[in-house]
């Protein structure tokens, strides 16, 4: 009994930290280019829209998948040519962003899904992998997931790879570090930047479009509630480390998990302050760590050449 | 870092001009652009947009009563907004609002029901205002106190705190022992219970229906408080100065920790007033989204004026109007009122695009 109630509890928290990997493994490239990302919980919202309505539409979740990233990834263009070209503050055009968004999807879900809400949307089947729940309480955890799920992990191997191993992903961190000496050295700083805030874009796109058709087979106003923000809060709490930053998702995923947890073990603690377990946690770790990890040095710094 | 920036020397002359054109018409235009789209968006609806105008001009001004309880939103939103110009003066970004709210709201509720209700002299209602003002104060100089003890970033402590405040505010009106109202009345929604009559906002025209009430003069009272602390009194020049400049303003013998955390606890201590006369004013009892937009639009509203103190009055009267006009708009025109968080987006996203053209950077 306990048993089981712990696979489920491991299977919701792992799928709970799927969206806050695939955002935060991408702003954790942007970041570390110098741009942040206080859009991400936008992208996030606009592409979980985007893909539910495109999978209704067409039937197929994988369709719906790549239309969300596609509007992710054009709302990333839109912040980088704010962030980057005007070199507007990064974190007011952020928050515009989110309200934007939630204001477009919110419209858009009542004009369109309003009568027709209850019906699932077509999304992805769980893997069940055969020799998978065999292990124990992992094993079914694991093998409950759908292939989008995997793919995160997979994300976050190739961000470390493009980091430590590309010629990319050394012009990443030295837009980041220096961007005086790293356009001296020839490096186009704008370039850099554009390419790293459009990758947080695919990635949260990935993440808000897993939301809805591979999470819930379906959307909800607002449904990200503030997943942007944790997933921000996990790159400053990972040390802008890409593995680091994947434990702190999974931390925030099973802080979440925990308000489903609770009450099936009939234990007396009142849901809303589990509610806020996650944004808590979010809260002390920055709070107690910053200090002592260093933030790329031109974080939130626009760059003007010759200036 | 902010050393560096040539281009600061010239800002900080300048900054006695405040009213250079530019600085006035973005803003200006970027309303209309917004309001523009937001009309267009509308008639692709399919709805009827004089209808939906109509409606619209119903909700904001269609009798006494509409008009007196736009203000009232708008005295709510212009206590938050001068929270955020007064934070930003010090170059911090109160995005928090919504979070200060909520637990001014919680508090002053608190404090209106239990033992509030029978002080003498008008303490009925000062209490409960007192108490949500001093409980934003705590939420926002919290962000303080993370940013000069730890070096966090005010702009994610802020949104952070907002999303544990609201849980709090759920959780008090959903548990017996804290401010859910006993189960015995025909509902049992998790609510409050209603304040007592005593602390309720007396009304300025209690004979024409109209639900104004005295919010609007301690409103008043804030905007002249404001403005004067922030342009004629040396605390407002050393909050400048340390925004500009810590590590010169520290070298200069000013201990700019304290000013970091006064500017976020004045900031959050409107917000928590804000939220208090929304309950004492005209919600009456406290219910777990009854801050829902109000934080958005307040920091919409701050991100208007470019720090003056006036901007603040202008864009709280226009976003209250549109708040309530918009709300009659979902109820007899059927277009949704999401249409304005649409406009406010834009207006941010166009306003601090355009801070090139201003050379002068919005908030930080």
């Amino acid at each position: 009994m306990i048993d089981e109630q712990m696979a489920v509890f491991i299977g919701s928290g792992l799928r709970l930290a799927v969206p806050i990997i695939f955002a935060a493994t991408g702003e954790m490239l942007s970041e570390r280019a110098g741009v942040l990302n206080l859009s991400l919980d936008g992208m996030m919202l606009m592409s979980a829209f985007t893909a539910a309505l495109a999978s209704w539409a067409t039937g197929s979740p994988l369709i719906g998948v790549a239309a969300g990233v596609l509007v992710a990834t054009a709302v990333a263009a839109v912040q980088a040519v704010l962030s980057v070209t005007l070199r507007a503050n990064q974190l007011v055009v952020g928050i515009g962003f989110n309200i934007l968004a939630l204001g477009t999807t919110t419209f858009l879900y009542r004009e369109i899904f309003g009568p027709l809400s209850r019906d699932p949307i077509p999304g992805f089947a769980q893997l069940n992998l055969p020799w998978l729940p065999r292990i124990p309480v992992i094993g079914p955890a694991l093998a409950n997931q759908t292939g989008l799920a995997y793919v995160s992990i997979l994300m976050v191997v190739v961000t470390w790879l493009i980091l430590k191993y590309t010629s990319f992903g050394l012009a990443v961190r030295a837009v980041g570090e220096d961007p005086r000496a790293a356009d001296k050295a020839g490096i186009s700083v704008a370039k850099t930047r554009y390419l790293g805030v459009l990758y947080a874009g695919i990635l949260a796109g990935l993440g808000g479009a897993f939301m809805s058709v591979a999470d819930s087979n379906t959307f909800t106003e607002n449904m990200t509630k503030g997943a942007g923000y944790l997933a921000i809060t996990a790159v400053i709490f990972g040390g802008w480390n890409p593995w680091y930053t994947l434990a702190a998702c999974l931390l925030f995923g099973f802080a979440t998990a925990l308000q489903f947890l609770v009450p099936a073990l009939q234990l007396d603690v009142p849901v809303a302050l589990l509610l806020l377990l996650p944004y808590l946690l979010a809260l002390v770790a920055i709070a107690g760590l910053v200090g002592k990890s260093r933030q790329p040095s031109a974080l939130t710094i626009p760059f003007e050449r010759g200036g | 870092m902010v050393m560096k920036n040539p281009k600061l020397a010239r800002v900080a002359q300048g900054a006695r001009l405040e009213l250079v054109p530019l600085q006035v018409l973005v803003p200006v235009v970027s309303t209309i652009i917004a309001l523009g789209i937001g009309l267009i968006i509308i008639a692709a609806t399919g709805a009827s947009v004089v209808e939906a105008i109509e409606a619209f001009w119903d909700g904001m001004a269609g009798s006494d009563f509409n008009i007196g309880a736009s203000i009232n939103r708008a005295i709510s939103l212009a206590l938050v907004g001068l929270g955020f110009i007064f934070a930003s003066r010090a170059n911090l970004t109160n995005v928090g609002g919504e979070g200060q709210i909520a637990m001014g709201g919680m508090f002053a509720t608190a404090a209106a029901l239990h033992g509030a209700g029978g002080l003498p002299l008008g303490l009925a209602f000062i209490v409960p205002l007192v108490a949500g003002t001093l409980a934003g104060a705590v939420w926002g100089g919290l962000a303080g106190v993370l940013k000069s003890a730890r070096g966090t970033n005010e702009v994610i402590s802020t949104l952070l705190l907002s999303f544990i405040a609201l849980p709090l505010v759920y959780w008090s009106v959903e548990s017996f022992h804290l401010l859910r109202k006993p189960i015995s009345d025909v509902s049992s929604l998790p609510e409050s219970a209603e304040i007592p009559d005593s602390t309720k906002l007396p009304l300025l025209f209690p004979d024409n229906g109209s639900p104004l009430h005295i919010g609007l003069l301690i409103a008043a009272i804030a905007v002249v408080v404001v403005w004067l602390v922030l342009k004629h009194s040396s605390l407002g020049l050393r909050l400048r100065a340390v925004g500009l400049n810590a590590m010169a303003s520290r070298r200069a013998g000013m201990r700019t920790s304290f000013y970091v955390i006064l500017a976020m606890t004045v900031s959050g201590g409107l917000g928590g007033l804000g939220g208090a006369i929304m309950i004492l004013g005209q919600q009456f009892y406290l219910t777990s989204d009854f801050s829902s937009g109000y934080g958005f639009d307040g920091l919409v509203v701050g991100l208007l004026s470019r720090g003056s103190a006036v901007g603040v009055v202008i864009g709280a009267l226009l976003f209250g109007f549109l708040r309530s006009g918009s709300i009659n708009m979902e109820i007899s025109a059927h277009v949704p009122s999401a249409v304005v968080l649409i406009c406010q987006g834009l207006i941010v996203i166009i306003i601090a695009g355009s801070a090139i053209l201003t050379n002068r950077k919005v908030t930080r």
